[in-house]
């Protein structure tokens, strides 16, 4: 009688420890598999999101050419002044870019292109219109120049006119972002005095 | 043994209640993700995350004038129109705000006019930083509406977890019986701006 009742005794222990390390082995794998279920179902969101967003700037200095977006980009000139029907205390400023085509599918590469003014507070414009200003003769802005069907080793002024307030005016600077190539955008010196 | 079963039946229990309790009480998504109010009162300057609204002048009238097309237009209403004039400007980039809601005093929410068509002073406002700009709602809402309201005006119309400015209209002047003390027949919504008062 006691020998059956003793003899389950070791077995039943050895198969508790056997479940308890499975058991253990079980929360470990949650700890790792629940971040990485997140972050897989976060990545296109995530990814989405990066490509909309203009969040890092790379300087550039004046007359420097950069590639961005499969062209060279250049700022041309950045001038401001009173003209047309103005709010108070503002300026239109115009900001034209001189780009060397690289690669002519402006549909796939120029995508989203944004042309912005920002300041040293960080503030962004973007283009606006100004009734008695337009852009001068042979500068396009950035969709008028995805459909002009340019080709490659073309070089074309790109612009827009923006309102800024007086107090931004003197440190403003001209900014492009590209759908293909952000969160990175091209942020550009003022040209000297 | 007896003790266990007991137990186990005490803790199913529970949860079965604890659960339950979870899903009578839980709130509704859109409640989750609702905008999220900035309060202020009339002539205050309201930062709702993406611009800066200020709330200037509330006009009603019987009858709302417009140029639509090169045709002058006469729109009239059962209730009354409330021509709201704000200032906004943009934060930190350009923005547009776009969606303006009239909520009376039990809660009702009048959304903004859509009568009106396309006009540049309407929304969305295009709005920059640091260039403050004139921006005009209309509402039509029922006069018994007006005391104890609030607008609420909000970059888009569904923009969850987005700020929201909630302004009281309690500087409003009314009469005893709830009607505002000053309606004009007439507003002409292509006039230069000072026409009424408050």
């Amino acid at each position: 009688m006691s020998a059956v009742s003793t003899a389950p005794g070791p077995i039943a222990s050895e198969d508790r420890q056997a479940e308890q390390k499975w058991r253990r082995r079980s929360l470990v794998a949650l700890a790792i598999l629940l971040p990485l279920t997140l972050a897989e179902t976060s990545y296109d969101s995530l990814r989405e999101w990066l490509h909309g967003e203009d969040l890092i700037a790379r300087d550039v200095d004046f007359g420097q050419s950069v590639p961005f977006g499969g062209s060279d980009w250049k700022l041309a000139d950045l001038r401001g002044g009173k003209a047309g029907r103005l709010p108070d205390h503002a300026f239109a400023v115009i900001a034209t870019f001189s780009v060397k085509i690289g690669d002519p599918d402006l549909q796939k590469q120029w995508l989203g292109c944004k042309l912005m003014l920002t300041d040293a507070a960080g503030r962004r414009w973007l283009p606006d219109v100004i009734a008695g200003v337009s852009l001068p003769a042979g500068v396009m802005n950035c969709t008028s120049a995805i459909f002009s069907g340019v080709k490659k080793g073309d070089t074309v002024t790109i612009g827009d006119i923006f309102i800024v307030p007086e107090d931004a005016v003197k440190t403003i600077r001209p900014a492009v972002g590209l759908s293909s190539e952000r969160p990175w955008f091209l942020r550009f010196q003022r040209p000297p005095k | 043994m007896r003790i266990r079963i007991l137990g186990n039946l005490v803790i199913l229990g529970a949860t079965v209640v604890l659960s339950y309790g979870m899903q009578v009480s839980k709130p509704h998504y859109a409640d989750l993700t609702a905008p999220i109010p900035a309060d202020g009162a009339m002539h205050d300057t309201i930062r709702a995350r993406s611009f800066d609204v200020r709330l200037d002048k509330v006009v009603f009238a019987r009858a709302l004038k417009t140029n639509q097309f090169g045709r002058q237009k006469l729109l009239t209403t059962s209730g009354l129109w409330a021509v709201v004039t704000t200032s906004l400007t943009a934060t930190a980039a350009s923005t547009t705000v776009a969606d303006g809601t009239w909520q009376g005093p039990t809660g009702l929410r009048y959304h903004q006019t859509e009568r009106l068509g396309y006009r540049q002073d309407m929304p969305p406002h295009g709005v920059d930083p640091g260039l403050e700009k004139r921006g005009l709602l209309v509402f039509e809402i029922p006069p018994d509406q007006i005391r104890g309201a609030s607008l609420l005006i909000a970059a888009r119309q569904f923009g969850p977890l987005d700020a929201q400015a909630r302004i009281s209209l309690d500087g409003l002047p009314t009469s005893a019986d709830g009607q505002p003390a000053d309606v004009l027949p007439e507003y002409d919504l292509d006039a230069p701006p000072p026409q009424g008062k408050s």
